[in-house]
């Protein structure tokens, strides 16, 4: 168990789970939306579907986790999900 | 309709009721003595299929896209009301499959 | 969080529980309510007729009222009588909410009817809990969400869900109160989560926008039109012409065989040569929620311009999810399900706000105790959101009877009588001891429910359907508060070294 006083250790998992679930879910719909193999209209409601499993499996994690830093994994995460996702955008931002 | 969807309804209170009581645990405060093994083998085949039949009543009544919707919240209610009589009155719990002879009665004669 | 996985998930449990069920609780109460969203409206506005009509003679008579009041007018909406709602309604301009004026159906005259939130309160509350729509669409989602995890880690710390399937032991105190609490939540779990999780299902693309961002850079538009949306082309130089139109009587039979019952039609431009008849059909021919569908007609030769499609497999299932929540299919059978279905949800969260309580009771009831304030601030919050909001839904009825007819600002009007009754329930809580303000505010407003039956129209099916469901709702509330008042509290079997059972 952490050392941190409790309210933090609740704050900083609650923030953890609201920001970073969100962070995670909107890259892991953005991530599956680009690799489904459907029609852009088709992939945007598929990978839309599933998402609040993947924000809600994200706020579990926030407070199953060992500590509160890892906590903010699934924000970790999120980056290279959106990556995947708006990899387009990217390559035209780098260029 | 209506025959249809009371049936469904009855069926799968039926078929909660056998699972319940093919159970030693709800038995034995029912009926005061050990369940026998096969006893509880038989209530509990029988309650599968009577909520097979509700399945199918539920869906004669709805079509098979409708259906198993009502079918769900039928026999999750079916099971909660039992859940709710089995303490306070066991014998009327029990007693109320008795109305499905009756029901059984009323869509032969229709 | 703690130790282990489970004690955890616990916590989360209890804690997202307490400070988001009382929340949750006024948001299955309002759409459970919702489910009789329209037959509560035609209870609310006593002025409405429920004499049967013909649709077509119906239509007949609002175009011949939209004839004689608007004939320039750009655009007529008219809602013809159906099932659960027996009014006609005609209106120029945008359908959204509100406007126009009623007819009878039977004459094709105005009749004046009483301004009135109606049911439709209770539905617009459910996803937006009153505040403006967008922030409460997000308030309720946000909301939903936690409801999710609720319903998972409930799962999860629930060790015993097979074995104590069925079990239920009343008049034992605590352990009865889990043992409801489980049973209620178990039972219906397929109803918990799918009403959940559709929840969520119907404004996702407002809440993660990810799809669109990805693939459409944005922009919602491209997004509507990549789904096949594209509207028709709207006839621009004929919308001059004047020209005479086709009966529409004869369309509506044709929509009717193909759609289903009918529940209104539009007129773009009418009385020229651009005119453009659009029928719509009522929501719940089919589980897929139809909003948005039309078959538009030529209003001058009455040819069909456009038909409903089919859906695409992926729209479907969204519709589909979305339809299973807005539980407009199956007909009178299927809405009382969801309804008793709803109801009980209602109590499930009820149960567990109630445990809560009854769990640190013995702990915390003493005012010298550390934490006691907290306590406190719990049981009054248990009983303000719990039976103070049940007061206050029962008093926006009273209140849309009570209220004059000729009052300004009328809904308004009723809107404030609902917070108001719900704020004087939580300052009686809070000054009232615990089981006196269960009792008094249950009591209340079981006394309530059942006096619906004094205002009458019992003639018509729809204002008996309310009434009679308020008064056996009344009569199980009284019962309850019956049961508090009078309640023993359990005797409880401590047994030398037997650690209290599950939970935080």
């Amino acid at each position: 168990m952490s050392r941190s006083p409790t309210w933090l250790q609740i704050l900083s998992r609650s923030s953890a789970a609201l920001l970073g679930g969100y962070a995670f879910s909107y890259a892991a719909t953005a991530c599956l939306a680009r690799l489904l193999p459907l029609s852009p209209g088709d992939a945007v409601i598929v990978a839309t579907l599933p998402t609040f499993i993947f924000y809600t499996l994200a706020i579990l994690w926030a407070f199953a986790s060992r500590d509160a830093l890892r906590a903010w994994a699934p924000l970790a995460v999120a980056a290279p999900l959106a990556l995947v996702g708006f990899w387009p955008q990217a390559l035209e931002w780098l260029a | 309709m209506m025959l249809l969807i009371a049936g469904g309804a009855l069926f799968a209170y039926a078929g909660m009721l056998g699972l319940c009581q093919g159970l030693e645990r709800h038995y034995k405060p029912v009926w005061r003595r050990e369940c026998p093994a096969a006893l509880g083998r038989l209530l509990r085949g029988a309650g599968w299929l009577a909520l097979l039949a509700s399945l199918w009543l539920c869906a004669q009544a709805w079509g098979w896209a409708m259906g198993p919707v009502a079918w769900f919240a039928m026999i999750s209610l079916a099971g909660l009301l039992l859940v709710m009589l089995l303490p306070y009155w066991p014998r009327l719990a029990v007693g109320l499959v008795a109305a499905l002879p009756l029901w059984g009665l009323l869509q032969w004669i229709s | 969080m703690k130790n282990t996985f489970t004690q955890s998930m616990a916590w989360l449990h209890t804690w997202a529980g307490l400070i988001f069920g009382w929340l949750l609780f006024a948001i299955f109460v309002t759409g459970t309510l919702a489910v009789f969203d329209k037959e509560l409206n035609h209870w609310m506005q006593a002025e409405i007729p429920a004499t049967p009509v013909s649709q077509a003679a119906a239509a007949q008579r609002a175009i011949a009222y939209l004839q004689a009041h608007e004939p320039q007018a750009g655009n007529w909406g008219v809602s013809l009588p159906t099932e659960r709602s027996p009014g006609l309604r005609v209106s120029t301009g945008d359908r959204r909410h509100g406007g126009g004026v009623q007819l009878d159906p039977g004459t094709g005259e105005a009749i004046a009817v009483r301004d009135s939130v109606g049911g439709n309160f209770f539905f617009r509350f459910h996803f937006t809990l009153d505040l403006p729509r967008n922030w409460g669409i997000f308030v309720v989602g946000a909301l939903a969400l936690v409801m999710l995890a609720a319903l998972v880690t409930g799962i999860v710390i629930h060790k015993k869900i097979f074995k104590e399937f069925f079990t239920f032991r009343p008049n034992k105190g605590q352990r009865s109160w889990l043992d409801f609490h489980n049973a209620s939540a178990v039972l219906l779990l397929p109803f918990h989560l799918m009403i959940t999780y559709t929840g969520l299902v119907i404004f996702m693309l407002i809440y993660i926008p990810a799809g669109v961002d990805a693939l459409f850079a944005g922009d919602n538009r491209a997004y509507f039109q990549a789904q096949g949306n594209s509207r028709l082309e709207q006839p621009r130089g004929l919308s001059k012409q004047p020209a005479e139109m086709v009966d529409v009587a004869p369309l509506l039979a044709q929509a009717e065989a193909r759609l289903g019952p009918i529940a209104g039609f539009n007129i773009r431009n009418p009385n020229t040569a651009g005119a453009r008849i659009e029928i719509r059909p009522e929501l719940g021919n089919r589980i897929a929620l139809s909003k948005g569908q039309a078959m538009v007609f030529d209003g001058v030769s009455g040819q069909l311009l456009s038909d409903v499609s089919e859906w695409r497999a992926a729209p479907l299932t969204q519709r589909v999810m979305v339809g299973l929540h807005f539980a407009q299919f199956g007909g009178y059978p299927m809405r009382w399900l969801y309804f008793v279905c709803g109801v009980i949800s209602c109590v499930m969260i009820a149960s567990g706000l109630v445990l809560f309580c009854v769990k640190r009771g013995r702990k915390y009831a003493a005012a010298e105790v550390p934490g006691h304030r907290w306590y406190r601030l719990a049981e009054v919050c248990n009983v303000g959101f719990v039976a103070g909001l049940l007061l206050a839904c029962v008093g926006l009825l009273w209140a849309s009877r009570l209220l004059p007819v000729e009052l300004a600002g009328r809904e308004a009007w009723e809107v404030r009588a609902f917070f108001g009754l719900w704020l004087l329930a939580l300052l009686h809580a809070g000054i009232r001891p615990p089981r006196r303000a269960w009792v008094e505010q249950l009591g209340s407003a079981a006394l309530l429910c059942i006096g619906l039956v004094a205002f009458g129209g019992l003639e018509d099916a729809l204002r008996l359907g309310v009434a009679a469901c308020a008064l056996v709702l009344g009569v199980l509330l009284g019962l309850v508060a019956w049961r508090v008042q009078y309640a023993q509290p359990a005797v409880r079997n401590v047994k030398a070294g037997r650690r209290v059972e599950a939970g935080a």
